[in-house]
C-alpha cells in the first residue's frame, strides 16, 4: 500500500464546560451551557508518498491539532481524514516516556504502544539505546536526562515500527546539532523510500531540509500550501 | 462456508498493549531489584493487618478464626478498591501516551485491571496464611476459589470503567467515589461473617454484590463448604450489568480522551 494522507473539510472541534475545562461531546449535550472552537477547520489536504510537508503557523494555529488527527490521536469532528500506511509519531520531546522507568523500560513499553510486538521491542531495545546515543545513561531512569536525551530516546522509538508515515512536532528546538542531521537523515531517506514525513516547527531551516512543500496554517485553517520556499517567504513577511 | 474467527494479530496486540501498560504501572509503583518483591508481598499484610486489629482489638469481636474471616473479605475487596482508585486516574496518569501515540484506549481501564491482579495475587497468600495459623484444615472447597477469583477480576473490571469515566469527567468527585466503594465495604459482611449477622441486616446485605462475593471466599477457605448460588449470582450480576452499560460508554468517549487530556491546546 502506497502512504497517502487525504483530509478533506476535516474539522476538530474542542468543547469547553462553563469553567473552560474541555469535555467529550456526550458531556457537552448533558452541560447546557459552554463554548466550542475549532481546532481544525475545513482542511483539505493531500499528501502522497515521497512527500515532505512542513507544517508553519504561529503557536495555536492548529499545527499540532493537524499531526495528532493525522496520527490518529484526536478524531474528526467534520469531514473525513484517512490515512494510509502505519504512522510513526513523536509528537512533544517527551513523547509518552516515563520518568520513573529507565531507557531501557521505556524502549520496551513503548516500542509495544508504538506497534512493535513484546518480543520485538525487547530484542531492539538495546539497539535503540545505542542508536539514541545514550550510553550508560539507558538503564538510568528517564526524570534524571535532559530534554535532548528524551528527545533523541522518543525518535528512536518512534521509527522503531518503522513507520511509511513519520510525523514530527517541534523536536528540533529539543535536539543538538549532530542528532538533528541524524533526524533529518531518517526523513530523507524514509521519503526516497516512497514515506511521508509530516514536521511542525519554528525552525525553518531544519523543516526546509527535509521539505519541499510547506502548508501554513492560522486559526486552524490552511491558509497557503505550495513550494516550501515561496509559503516559508510570504509567512515570514506576514509575520 | 468458512468461519472466520477473530484476527490473531488483533488479538496478540491488544495482549502486548494491556501487558505493555500494566508492566510499566508496575514498575513505576514497585520501583526494581529486589525490594519490589518484599514490598509486593507486604502491601497486602498491612491492609489485612489494620481490619485484623480493629475487629480483633478495638471493636473486641474475635470470633472464630477472625485473621481467616476477614482476609476472606478484604482480599477480594482490596483488588476492587485499589482497582477503582487506579482507574480513576488511568487516563491523566497516561497524558503522554495518549498525546503522542494512537493506542487501543478502550484498554486503559483493563490495564488498570491487570495492574491490580498482579497486586491481588500477592494477597492471595494471605488467607492461606491465616489457615495456617489458625489450624484450619483446607478441603476439596478450596476449588470454588477458581469462580471466586474470576468473578472477583471481572467485577474489578467492571468497576474500572465507569472510574476512568468519573476520572475524566467528574475528577473532583474522586475522593468521594473512593469513599462510595470503601462504603461498599462497610455495608457488606466484611469485618464479621454473614452468618453472624441478624435481623434487617441479614435480609439486606445480599443485595450488595460484595457480600457474595465475601462469602464465596468464606465458603471456599473459612467453612469449607460450596458456595451458595446466590453468593456467585450476585456479584457476577452486578458486574455484567456494570460492564454492559460502561463499557459501550467508555468506547464513546476514547476517541476523545486526548482531546480532553490537552486542555484544549
Amino acid at each position: 500500500m502506497t502512504p497517502r494522507i487525504a483530509a478533506t473539510g476535516l474539522g476538530v472541534r474542542f468543547d469547553f464546560d462553563r469553567q473552560q475545562r474541555v469535555v467529550s461531546p456526550t458531556l457537552r449535550r448533558l452541560r447546557r451551557r459552554g463554548t466550542t472552537t475549532w481546532g481544525l477547520r475545513d482542511v483539505d489536504l493531500n499528501v502522497q508518498g515521497g512527500e515532505g510537508v512542513a507544517l508553519i503557523g504561529p503557536s495555536g494555529s492548529g499545527k499540532t491539532s493537524l499531526l495528532r488527527a493525522i496520527a490518529g490521536i484526536l478524531p474528526a469532528d467534520a469531514g473525513t481524514l484517512a490515512v494510509d500506511g502505519r504512522v510513526g509519531s513523536m509528537l512533544a520531546v517527551e513523547g509518552g516516556l516515563f520518568g520513573a522507568l529507565t531507557g531501557r523500560e521505556n524502549a520496551r513499553s513503548l516500542g509495544v504502544l508504538a506497534g512493535l510486538g513484546t518480543d520485538a521491542a525487547r530484542s531492539i531495545a538495546g539497539e535503540l539505546g545505542e542508536r539514541a546515543r545514550l550510553g550508560a545513561a539507558f538503564d538510568r531512569p528517564v526524570a534524571t536526562y535532559s530534554e535532548g536525551m528524551r528527545a533523541r530516546l522518543g525518535f528512536a522509538i518512534a521509527e522503531s515500527a518503522r513507520p511509511e508515515v513519520l510525523v514530527l512536532d517541534e523536536i528540533f528546538e529539543a535536539l543538538d546539532h549532530e542528532y538533528r542531521r541524524v533526524v533529518e537523515e531518517h526523513a530523507r531517506a524514509l521519503r526516497a523510500e516512497g514515506g511521508i514525513v509530516v514536521v511542525a516547527g519554528h525552525d525553518h531551516e531544519a523543516l526546509g531540509r527535509i521539505c519541499e512543500r510547506a502548508v501554513a496554517l492560522h486559526a486552524g485553517r490552511i491558509v497557503a500550501d505550495g513550494p516550501f520556499a515561496e509559503i516559508v517567504e510570504a509567512y515570514r513577511g506576514g509575520v | 462456508m468458512s468461519v472466520r474467527g477473530p484476527r490473531p494479530h488483533t488479538l496478540r496486540r491488544s495482549r502486548d498493549v494491556l501487558l505493555a501498560l500494566a508492566g510499566s504501572d508496575f514498575r513505576v509503583r514497585y520501583g526494581r531489584g529486589p525490594l519490589r518483591i518484599v514490598k509486593w508481598l507486604l502491601d497486602p499484610v498491612a491492609a489485612l493487618g489494620v481490619y485484623l486489629l480493629l475487629v480483633a482489638l478495638v471493636l473486641d469481636r474475635p470470633g472464630r478464626a477472625p485473621g481467616l474471616s476477614i482476609a476472606c473479605a478484604v482480599v477480594p475487596f482490596q483488588l476492587v478498591m485499589m482497582t477503582a482508585v487506579n482507574a480513576l486516574r488511568c487516563i491523566e496518569s497516561r497524558r503522554t501516551i495518549l498525546l503522542n501515540l494512537a493506542i487501543p484506549r478502550g484498554l486503559l481501564p483493563l490495564a488498570s485491571t491487570v495492574t491490580e491482579s498482579v497486586a491481588f495475587a500477592a494477597a492471595l497468600t494471605m488467607p492461606f496464611v491465616m489457615m495456617i495459623v489458625y489450624g484450619v484444615p483446607l478441603t476439596l472447597s478450596v476449588l470454588w476459589l477458581v469462580p471466586a477469583i474470576a468473578i472477583t477480576v471481572m467485577l474489578a473490571a467492571a468497576i474500572a470503567y465507569p472510574a476512568a469515566l468519573l476520572g475524566l469527567w467528574l475528577p473532583e468527585l474522586s475522593a468521594f467515589f473512593v469513599s462510595v466503594v470503601r462504603a461498599l465495604f462497610f455495608l457488606a459482611p466484611g469485618l464479621v461473617a454473614y452468618d453472624t449477622i441478624s435481623g434487617e441486616g441479614h435480609r439486606l446485605l445480599p443485595i450488595n454484590p460484595l457480600t457474595g462475593l465475601f462469602e464465596t471466599y468464606r465458603a471456599a477457605l473459612y467453612y469449607g463448604r460450596a458456595p451458595a448460588a446466590w453468593e456467585l449470582l450476585v456479584p457476577l450480576g452486578a458486574a455484567a450489568a456494570i460492564l454492559a452499560v460502561s463499557v459501550p460508554l467508555f468506547r464513546r468517549e476514547q476517541p476523545h480522551l486526548a482531546k480532553i487530556v490537552t486542555g484544549g491546546r
